[in-house]
């Protein structure tokens, strides 16, 4: 007897069960559905040949090798060690740093400190309201962004906790996480080997968008994001994600690291407003 | 924009060359060799070097602003609190390491072999401490991953302040013992010899 055909799969059927999973990721958000699902798929089909296009203006006015402009403060939890808060835009985090205290007694001996990273989204984050999480996979890329830059053989056996609120998500919230992050960690007296900035960049096509928004982050091809040490020169973190036309990677790292230098200065000046405070 | 804020130095600026300066607290040598670069916030200080050295170079400092919150070391003397006595060990909370407070506790464990420096295996556990006692004591070892090591094997160090059985604060009488106030009653200890 031969295969049954009729159980095996012809391609209309994939087509059909793809297009409502790709709906969900497009839009950003996790469990919740319009019912108008076709209206909302040709918004995005039309802001995507919107993007494709040689020229096109960015929602705030920047042009595309702009980023927005940063209000950096530390000092924002009192009850932590160190904390820092971060507006980029529409995207603010706040960051919190525990430590160094006594870690767990589950976990083993170490002679080096440990680093333990959370970033939680709030409710209200996203523009329609979803339920808070810990994003797990910024939480990763959090650790082995900043684990570069500390000094862990100063604190031996002891654990540093950093925690990473997200208020609001307005796009490229990795990169504001983690020079929030760095800001927090100088503030709680921790020694590092150099103040972390990130910046992320997407491609659409031909035009490369640096710091995008998150209706530019929905509709990209690619990403870039790099996290600089600038006064050693050293790249914690190279996230390349997507489609890249290979001619244009160098020119993107170029950007980013440019971008990354001169937030690194104003992550600079804000620590010396903040310490001249204590001072003054 | 003061005088003060051109001192200010953050995390991985360049302090100055190595061939003029030595790398003190709060500060560090880069991989090179060449540059030294501050891993805190804080005032950038110049120390001079002793008067009786080789060493010409001057020390270049960064004094935090906002030092981390402190961290029990070996060589330190920190201020305990016993939680449990048991037959060859007393398990401590640390409090204070040198003068500052700890914003969480650590634990410590003084083992039996490190109460005393004298006949150290007839040693009772039972009537050196008594849970609830404030010890002064010095940090040995990191330890394990559950506890540091803590030694009170000097005169200086053991108990501080305790209380009675009938809760009063007890007054030290000797190296060994401590009397209650209200009672008259004798209790043992390993009593810190506080000058």
């Amino acid at each position: 007897m031969g295969p049954d055909k009729s159980l095996l799969r012809t391609k209309e059927d994939n087509k059909v069960k793809r297009a409502p999973i790709l709906l969900e990721m497009a839009t950003g958000t996790l469990g919740t559905y319009s019912p108008s699902q076709s209206l909302e798929r040709r918004h995005q089909q039309q802001k995507r040949t919107d993007f494709q296009e040689v020229d096109w203006a960015r929602s705030d006015g920047r042009n595309f090798h702009q980023c927005r402009p940063a209000f950096l403060r530390t000092g924002a939890a009192s009850s932590a060690s160190g904390s820092a808060y971060a507006e980029f835009g529409s995207t603010k985090v706040i960051v919190s740093v525990f430590g160094p205290r006594e870690s767990k007694k589950a976990m083993l001996y170490s002679d080096v400190g440990r680093l333990n990273c959370h970033v939680t989204y709030t409710t209200f984050s996203t523009p329609i309201r979803g339920q808070g999480f810990e994003h797990k996979e910024y939480s990763s890329m959090l650790h082995k962004a900043l684990e570069g830059a500390i000094m862990l053989e100063t604190f031996p056996k002891t654990t540093v906790d950093i925690f990473a609120l997200v208020l609001e998500s307005g796009g490229g919230d990795l990169p504001v996480i983690i020079s929030c992050a760095s800001l927090a960690i100088a503030d709680a007296g921790i020694m590092m080997y150099d103040l972390v900035s990130a910046v992320s960049l997407s491609c659409f096509g031909k035009n490369m968008v640096i710091d995008p928004t998150s209706e530019e982050e929905a509709c990209q091809d690619g990403s870039l994001m790099i996290t600089y040490m600038p006064s050693r020169n050293e790249v914690t973190q190279f996230t390349l994600t997507g489609e890249w036309p290979t001619a244009r990677i160098n020119e993107a790292m170029e950007l980013c690291l440019d971008a990354c230098s001169k937030l690194a200065d104003i992550l600079r000046s804000c620590l010396k407003d903040n310490a001249s405070e204590l001072t003054a | 924009m003061s005088a003060g804020e051109e001192n200010i130095a953050t995390p991985g600026e360049i302090l100055g060359d190595s061939s003029q300066f030595i790398a003190g607290k709060g500060t560090y040598l880069a991989p090179n060799g060449r540059n030294i670069h501050a891993s805190l916030t804080g005032q950038r200080r110049l120390v001079p070097p002793p008067p009786d050295s080789a060493e010409k170079r001057l020390t270049v400092e960064v004094v935090g602003h906002k030092t981390r919150g402190a961290v029990p070391e070996p060589g330190v003397v920190v201020i305990a609190r016993v939680t449990r006595v048991m037959a060859r060990m007393a398990s401590a909370d640390i409090m204070c390491v040198e003068s500052k407070a700890v914003k969480e506790k650590f634990t410590g464990i003084i083992r039996q072999q490190d109460v005393r420096a004298t006949e150290i295996d007839k040693v009772d556990m039972y009537q050196s401490f008594r849970p609830g006692d404030i010890v002064k004591a010095e940090v040995l070892s990191l330890g394990d991953a559950r506890a540091y090591y803590l030694s009170t094997a000097k005169n200086e160090l053991g108990v501080v302040s305790a209380q009675s059985i009938a809760g009063a604060t007890m007054v030290p009488i000797s190296w060994t013992d401590m009397q209650c106030p209200s009672t008259g009653q004798v209790e043992k200890r390993k009593v810190a010899k506080v000058l």
